[in-house]
């Protein structure tokens, strides 16, 4: 233990000696650290979003797409590549036929699009437009508050009617009362009848605008890309989702006229399966991240073996002094380890600085909600003193070695 | 010239291997030292003093031959052991100081406790008392550049000291030295020797050897003249 503490003594003395060429070399590792920790904060903060936007739906609700892979999909267009051409889109009818079914209790309709949002001179671009069957408030969480959701009637009337949500709202009418006033989706005239607020815990969606109006006035004035409806499904209170996806599914069969022999050309995914290949996509991406880090580290770490071969060169003369006072071969090599953990964990906890202030921009300028997990700080600082040991043994191996005789005579 | 026997070898050879040619540093030395000698080491260039030196300041290890250290042989040892062998038995004094630059004196001085595993604040107390030796007390705190070139060699002399050595083993200690402080540091190995230290002198200057009293000369690798001199 004293050992240690000495070691890291003589190696901060040093690396004091030779500030520029130590500050390079931590500054190298510091990157490398900073990246790992912003992708990591990056990461745990989509999740949690995304953790957040499922939680505001009913825990039973579940869906049914035309297509899900359940993972990272790369389509060259091929049919091989895009399996979704052989599976036919969702129809209304297919959603009627489910909600007839006794362990049914919802089924919303919904299909998505995105355009300008106008009011008065106020235009917003891209937002986020969904076309939703009326029942869609009882499946989604959250209140229609000020004002009231579309009715069945509105609905089936195609009336151009939209609930925005608080952002939206807030965006386009600042303190104006939001209710009853007239906006442009696509060009075309709705009233606003209400103002959705999310449940106060959700902060990933309700973060960007959102206009919802009935599906049928979706379909008859938004332009979007066809067949792609997707159903929210809500159980019946006294069926396992289980037995619900089973009725859904084997009613789904038989409208398609599916043999026993041939796999389903629709997918029924839980909140769970979906919340699943969600955390495969990011475990990938953060995969792929850390890959490309370490090789950022890899970068400082070649560079501590750089100034260490120099640091051990110049120093050779003080090896043969230490070793004359009876330094053992271990003890220069824990010197210089040392002196190289020392140097990479400096690195590693200035990273980890950079990347916390890096994450408070990332999470100022897009409102990500971006986190720093606390195995990321231990996991970071762990592979900065390794990248030290590792890259720092080759050049510490080297000093050990050295004959007393000829360190002490080197000039 | 009392005392037991403290060094002792015998046929001591040291061969160096340059290229394809080997040269014979040392050839057959045969040597004793007492407890409480004082010796200096003469001899011109590539006489193989300095090679001698080495070997009884356990760096190097023979090529063949025996050197016997307060009774255990050492020229059979391993790298490890001969450190062993160097923090207990040996204090180096060398022309040039090899002090740390970046530590202070005392500092500097702690370094062979550090390595004999001796506890912070006990290796502190025992670095004060050697530096308070040597008539530093009041300079622990200054580094080797804040310091002269005698005050140097004070803390070199300290730092060898401080593990209580068997051999104070000296390497031109007053070539970097003029005069006047050469005069001073020789007076401090006088005092030393008095006070019972064993000290080995390596140098080429006559009249710093005039100070020891027994003065071995080499030449070509052996022993070319063993001089006992009487007290003056």
């Amino acid at each position: 233990m004293t050992q240690l503490f000495e070691g890291v003594g003589i190696a901060l003395t040093s690396l004091r000696a030779s500030k520029a060429r130590a500050a390079l070399t931590i500054l190298g590792v510091a990157i490398g650290v900073m990246v790992v920790v912003v992708i990591g904060s990056m990461i745990t903060g989509i999740n949690r979003g995304v953790e957040d936007i499922f939680n505001q739906l009913g825990p039973r609700t579940f869906f049914v797409f035309r297509y899900f892979s359940g993972g990272i999909n790369v389509s060259d267009g091929s049919d091989e590549m895009s399996p979704w051409r052989r599976m036919p889109p969702l129809t209304l009818e297919e959603a009627i036929r489910i909600r007839e079914l006794p362990s049914i209790q919802r089924v919303v309709t919904e299909e998505g699009s995105s355009g300008p949002v106008e009011y008065g001179s106020t235009k917003l671009d891209d937002v986020p437009i969904l076309g939703r069957s009326p029942e869609w408030t009882i499946v989604s969480g959250g209140d229609v508050l000020p004002g009231r959701s579309y009715t069945r009637v509105e609905s089936e009337a195609s009336g151009r009617v939209v609930v925005v949500n608080e952002k939206l709202a807030s965006e386009l009418f600042g303190h104006v009362d939001p209710i009853g006033k007239w906006i442009r989706l696509h060009g075309v005239r709705h009233q606003v009848i209400g103002v959705h607020v999310p449940p106060p815990d959700i902060f990933g969606e309700s973060n960007r605008p959102q206009a919802i109006i009935p599906h049928k006035t979706f379909e008859k004035y938004i332009p979007y890309w066809r067949g792609w409806m997707n159903f929210l499904v809500l159980p019946s209170e006294q069926v396992t989702v289980q037995a619900a996806i089973d009725d859904v599914t084997s009613v789904l069969r038989s409208m398609r006229g599916l043999r026993p022999a041939e796999e389903n050309n629709f997918s029924v995914v839980t909140q769970d399966r979906l919340l699943d290949s969600w955390n495969q996509v990011t475990g990938m991406f953060f995969l792929v991240m850390l890959v490309l880090s370490s090789v950022g580290l890899m970068v400082g770490g070649v560079g501590v073996v750089a100034i260490m071969m120099i640091s051990v060169t110049e120093r050779t003369r003080e090896i043969g002094v230490r070793k004359a006072l009876g330094a053992k071969r271990r003890e220069i090599l824990w010197q210089f380890l040392v002196e190289a953990a020392t140097l990479t964990l400096v690195g590693g906890a200035i990273g980890m600085v950079l990347g916390a202030v890096a994450t408070e921009i990332v999470k100022a300028i897009t409102s990500m909600p971006a986190a720093i997990p606390l195995f990321s700080v231990v996991a970071a600082l762990a592979m900065s003193v390794f990248t030290g040991v590792v890259f720092g043994m080759y050049p510490a191996a080297k000093a050990a070695r050295l004959d007393p005789v000829e360190a002490l005579r080197y000039e | 010239m009392s005392g037991e026997s403290l060094i002792r070898v015998s046929g001591l050879t040291r061969e160096y291997r340059m290229g394809a040619e080997t040269v014979h540093a040392l050839r057959g030395v045969d040597m004793e030292i007492r407890r409480n000698e004082y010796l200096a080491i003469m001899g011109p260039s590539g006489s193989g003093k300095s090679t001698l030196m080495n070997l009884i300041g356990c760096l190097d290890s023979p090529t063949c031959g025996e050197y016997w250290l307060n009774g255990v042989e050492v020229s059979q040892m391993q790298d490890d052991e001969l450190a062993r062998v160097r923090n207990r038995e040996i204090g180096f004094v060398f022309q040039t100081f090899n002090l740390l630059p970046r530590a202070s004196a005392l500092h500097n001085v702690e370094l062979p406790l550090i390595y004999a595993g001796m506890s912070g604040r006990e290796r502190r107390q025992h670095a004060a008392r050697a530096l308070e030796r040597v008539g530093l007390a009041d300079r622990m705190a200054h580094k080797p550049n804040e310091l002269s070139g005698g005050q140097r060699q004070r803390v070199a002399i300290a730092r060898a000291l401080v593990n209580d050595p068997s051999i104070l083993l000296a390497d031109e200690p007053t070539g970097n030295l003029d005069s006047s402080t050469s005069a001073e540091i020789m007076a401090v190995f006088e005092e030393l020797y008095r006070q019972g230290q064993t000290v080995v002198m390596v140098t080429h200057e006559a009249d710093i050897a005039s100070h020891a009293r027994r003065v071995v000369t080499l030449l070509d690798g052996v022993v070319n003249s063993d001089t006992v001199r009487e007290a003056a």
